[in-house]
């Protein structure tokens, strides 16, 4: 049950695992029995100015930075309004803080795929966003939704790329223009093993959670998703065995490196040549600025090739989102700021303009409300560590091909442990594509979606 | 019989008056901490004992369902494996840490600069994790870390420490060896300094050598607090969580999912009910181990 805030008023990068330690002593605060939010919100009037004190929880790191400067565009805008901004571990305490309803925030970042997971602690946002609705990919809002109702404030769209080696391809003679299907990219992979034989080209990737996110990007990309909008397991179908049969062949053919994103094994590669196709997010970027010290400046990206001649280009891996507590002291003016941040274009150009720590602007994603991507108007500049490349155009019509109508089951999380493990034993050479998708799907009907 | 029921009654007479009175003051010292105890820990506990008979999910009503949940997990194999995982790691951690630390402490038993080596061995334990867990993530890498680059250097084979099931235990358990070994070695430093020196003397006239002298009278002698480190290297291990998710994140394959993480994954996920029941299951557990540990030393010390 989401809580109904009354009446309409008027990240980034880098997914880890979740986490909620449990609060010592905090148990006191979550006697059972205590429904989620309150009672209905009153309305603020849209004429008078906001005033009042929120908490607001970002993620520790470059976002926290990036949102500092954003959110004081906000209060420049309305000075009544004190917002006390904290950076957490938000993975490991969001979920614990909303059990024990002590020290909630009144707005707080959180990744999409972990939504749905605490979904019963959030408003419900539907009311507020019903007025924004057309103007979010479809994508997004999917995720952003849950049993109907829309439990979060849609922040970033993260459409996957192909980001390649630009040196190590014109060198063995590959066009990546001409990468249009994935038949393509494992023959593009082959000729530079044929020219480089101490190339594994392709990124494989060796996290489990991340494997499961890396998946289910391809999945999106060709219409598919773990669930259908009934909520009934798609995982044994077509979208997945197709992406895992190809992933195989590369393992199979030592056509890939098996590493983890940022692991020592997947800079050092990825900086000595060994790879050089990585098709992932748009905020594997953040690597090649920040990490990466020999190949900087040699990578760029292009649209992921099609499954079929003529497919989607593109998928979604990742991306994150405002909740919205129901046990937030000032749940109004929580809304007012992302209203600021996500639809104003004051508020959005700020988030992805110039600051300290991206001085040409966030560029490790796109906003997912549609009138802020213009692919001429872009929001970042272009990017040194890619050769000074127009990432801006290639994200912003990435992300308009992003297939929507996905869905994030509730026990998407939970799932890793199966799926994304299973995964991890077929790329080892211990599973056959087959193999993980039955026993993921059995342990998952089993273990997620029984009674239990 | 009336003057044995009047003898009965002065009896109870005299030992009403002889009782003493109740004072209230050792009651009301003791109080804060009894409040306390209460508070933080007695009610905690009744409350995850309640929550382990209930689907609870940290919203709504209680709905109580029985055994259900213990019934899941004991019938789980995610829940044995994590079991069985941090079997195995005590397995590697604490017959290893006893012994090293034990060495390491006789070691230093005469050595000068006690207090500078104390130090050192401490430092570990107070370092951060995260920190160090990076290093880890480092030095044994696959690829690139420098123990496999130092193993392929003097022509052995490299080993995945990270990358396979038994390697990343390994992994986690010598991190895990690193970091409180140093405080088991403080805590056996403070055993052997209560043994009197005139008992080694009197072996020395009898003839026992250094040997005979640590088996017969230093082991004897440190076993109670050999027992204790046995007991929280036990708790360490079974309540295992930081290490393993730092460094090998419970991978790969969940091989080092130990009973802690997989705990945690319970809480994470907010099936608090099914966490409680398990976190009830290790507490049961890591007491039997914990006892049998502590009898099979006593039994060794009363021998």
């Amino acid at each position: 049950m989401t809580t109904q805030l009354s009446h309409p008023l008027s990240r980034r990068t880098l997914f880890r695992g979740a986490g909620a330690a449990l609060v010592a002593g905090g148990l006191g605060a979550c006697a059972p029995g205590n429904t989620t939010g309150g009672d209905p919100l009153p309305s603020s009037s849209a004429t008078e100015p906001p005033s009042g004190e929120i908490t607001i929880w970002d993620r520790t790191g470059d976002l926290y930075k990036v949102f500092d400067k954003a959110i004081a565009s906000f209060t420049a805008k309305y000075p009544q309004v004190k917002v006390n901004h904290v950076a957490v571990d938000i993975n490991a305490k969001l979920p614990a803080t909303l059990i024990s309803g002590a020290g909630v925030p009144d707005g707080a970042f959180y990744d999409d795929a972990l939504l749905t997971g605490v979904a019963p602690h959030l408003h419900d946002l539907s009311q507020l966003i019903e007025q924004y609705k057309s103007d979010i990919a479809p994508y997004k809002l999917g995720v952003v939704t849950v049993d109907g109702k829309v439990v979060a404030v849609p922040w970033d769209l993260d459409p996957g790329l192909l980001f390649y080696r630009e040196d190590i391809v014109a060198q063995a003679g590959v066009d990546p223009t001409k990468l249009a299907t994935y038949d393509d990219l494992l023959g593009a992979a082959r000729t530079v093993q044929q020219r480089f034989p101490q190339a594994r080209p392709i990124h494989l990737e060796n996290d489990q959670f991340l494997a499961q996110l890396w998946i289910d990007m391809f999945a999106n990309q060709q219409g598919g998703a773990m669930v259908d909008a009934q909520g009934k397991l798609t995982l044994d179908s077509d979208p997945y065995r197709t992406t895992l049969t190809w992933l195989d062949t590369v393992r199979s053919q030592g056509l890939g490196t098996l590493a983890k994103y940022t692991q020592p094994t997947d800079l050092q590669t990825q900086d000595n040549g060994t790879q050089v196709f990585v098709p992932w997010a748009q905020w594997f970027v953040f690597a090649p600025q920040q990490l990466l010290k020999a190949s900087k400046g040699k990578w760029r990206a292009t649209a992921l090739p099609a499954w079929q001649a003529g497919g989607a280009r593109a998928g979604v891996m990742g991306g994150s989102s405002f909740v919205i507590p129901a046990k937030a002291k000032n749940p109004e003016l929580a809304w007012r700021l992302y209203e600021h941040l996500v639809f104003s274009k004051e508020g959005y150009t700020t988030v992805y303009g110039q600051n300290d720590v991206y001085p040409g602007g966030l560029n490790t994603s796109i906003p997912s409300y549609l009138p802020a991507l213009d692919p001429d108007q872009p929001l970042f500049k272009t990017i040194d560590a890619l050769g000074g490349q127009d990432l801006w155009k290639v994200a912003v019509e990435a992300g308009k091909q992003v297939p929507g109508g996905y869905t994030i089951p509730t026990w998407w999380g939970k799932a890793v442990d199966y799926f994304g493990v299973n995964v991890q034993k077929m790329l080892a050479g211990r599973m056959s594509p087959d193999e993980v998708l039955k026993t993921s799907a059995s342990q998952i009907q089993k273990n997620l979606m029984g009674p239990n | 019989m009336a003057t044995l029921t009047e003898a009965a009654t002065t009896r109870r007479s005299a030992r009403r008056v002889r009782r003493p009175r109740v004072r209230a003051a050792p009651y009301l010292f003791v109080a804060p901490f009894i409040l306390v105890f209460a508070a933080f820990s007695a009610y905690p506990i009744f409350f995850a004992l309640q929550l382990s008979f209930t689907n609870w999910h940290g919203a709504g009503a209680l709905e109580i369902i029985g055994f259900a949940n213990y019934r899941y997990l004991l019938t789980s194999p995610d829940f044995w494996q994590s079991m069985a995982t941090s079997g195995v790691l005590w397995l590697l951690v604490v017959p290893a840490q006893v012994l090293l630390a034990l060495t390491i402490a006789v070691a230093l038993r005469k050595a000068r600069f006690r207090g500078l080596f104390s130090a050192a061995l401490i430092a570990p334990f107070v370092t951060p994790l995260v920190a160090m867990a990076q290093v880890w993530i480092i030095l044994f890498d696959q690829d690139f870390g420098a123990v496999n680059h130092g193993l392929s250097s003097i022509g052995l084979p490299t080993i995945g420490w990270l990358t396979t099931s038994a390697g990343a235990k390994v992994t986690v358990a010598l991190l895990v060896l690193w970091r409180t070994t140093g405080y088991a070695v403080i805590l056996l430093m403070a055993g052997l300094s209560t043994i009197p020196a005139d008992v080694y003397e009197a072996a020395r006239i009898d003839g026992a050598g250094a040997w005979q002298q640590f088996w017969s009278i230093t082991v004897p002698l440190v076993t109670r607090t050999l027992s204790f480190v046995v007991v929280i290297g036990t708790l360490t291990v079974f309540q295992l969580f930081a290490e393993p998710y730092v460094v090998t994140g419970g991978g790969p394959f969940n091989a080092t999912r130990t009973a802690g993480l997989y705990l945690y994954k319970h809480i994470t996920n907010s099936d608090l009910g099914l966490g409680a029941a398990n976190s009830m299951l290790l507490v049961v557990m890591v007491l039997a181990l914990s006892l049998a540990s502590i009898r099979l030393l006593r039994s060794r010390e009363d021998s």
